[in-house]
């Protein structure tokens, strides 16, 4: 990535884990001082390189682990809250951040809520499970359905 | 990827599909401290393949299904 990539990259994570949600193009312009058509240009090369995802709109969609719309992932932590685009993302969140975090999820098949407290990066309640259904080399094929 | 009540859950979903890997939860916490702990650092770079291929590996994620291609 090229410097004005990465001031970027980091503008836009920065505003994210601040704002609770996806910044808009115009924000992360403001915070970085760049024009909104280099932030543009910026987004469409980090998407290139698997450090960012857009919508059709050119728009933030995942900022991984942070999502952009709303998910049955919810994480909270240190007074904030995020929506994370899958289960291995919510606690993402935690590990990027460095913090205790609660995950709130739901199991897709009894729609039961569930809610894991993680200390120190493990979570208290070791009863639940994580499923991939995707194998590995086909993550990238589909970001949003893996 | 999914978080699910236990294994019995899985398998209820599925309800004979053919799924994909089922893996602890607390190796699930092992993968994202490994996976994304330094997605916030000021210089951080994209991983190569080779790089995300050794932290599956270290974790014990190995086999064909775990392999990135």
């Amino acid at each position: 990535m090229t410097s004005v990539d990465v001031a970027i990259r980091n503008g836009t994570y920065a505003a994210f884990v601040e704002l609770g949600r996806a910044p808009t193009i115009r924000e992360v312009a403001d915070r970085t001082r760049a024009s909104v058509s280099d932030v543009a240009a910026s987004w469409a090369r980090l998407q290139d390189s698997h450090a960012l995802v857009l919508d059709a709109a050119g728009a933030i969609l995942m900022a991984n682990p942070f999502s952009a719309i709303e998910t049955p992932h919810r994480v909270e932590a240190a007074g904030r809250k995020w929506f994370a685009n899958c289960g291995w993302d919510a606690f993402g969140i935690g590990a990027a951040l460095s913090v205790d975090c609660t995950i709130h999820t739901t199991c897709p098949d009894c729609n039961e809520r569930i809610d894991l407290d993680i200390r120190g990066g493990r979570p208290l309640d070791e009863t639940p499970v994580f499923h991939v259904l995707v194998p590995a080399r086909e993550w990238w094929n589909d970001i949003r359905f893996t | 990827m999914l978080v699910f009540r236990s294994e019995a859950h899985v398998d209820r979903w599925l309800a004979g599909r053919s799924g994909g890997v089922t893996i602890s939860i607390t190796k699930l916490a092992e993968l994202a401290a490994a996976w994304w702990s330094d997605r916030l650092d000021s210089n951080w770079q994209p991983r190569s393949r080779e790089k995300n291929q050794a932290i599956l590996d270290e974790l014990g994620l190995i086999g064909d299904f775990w392999h990135l291609g």
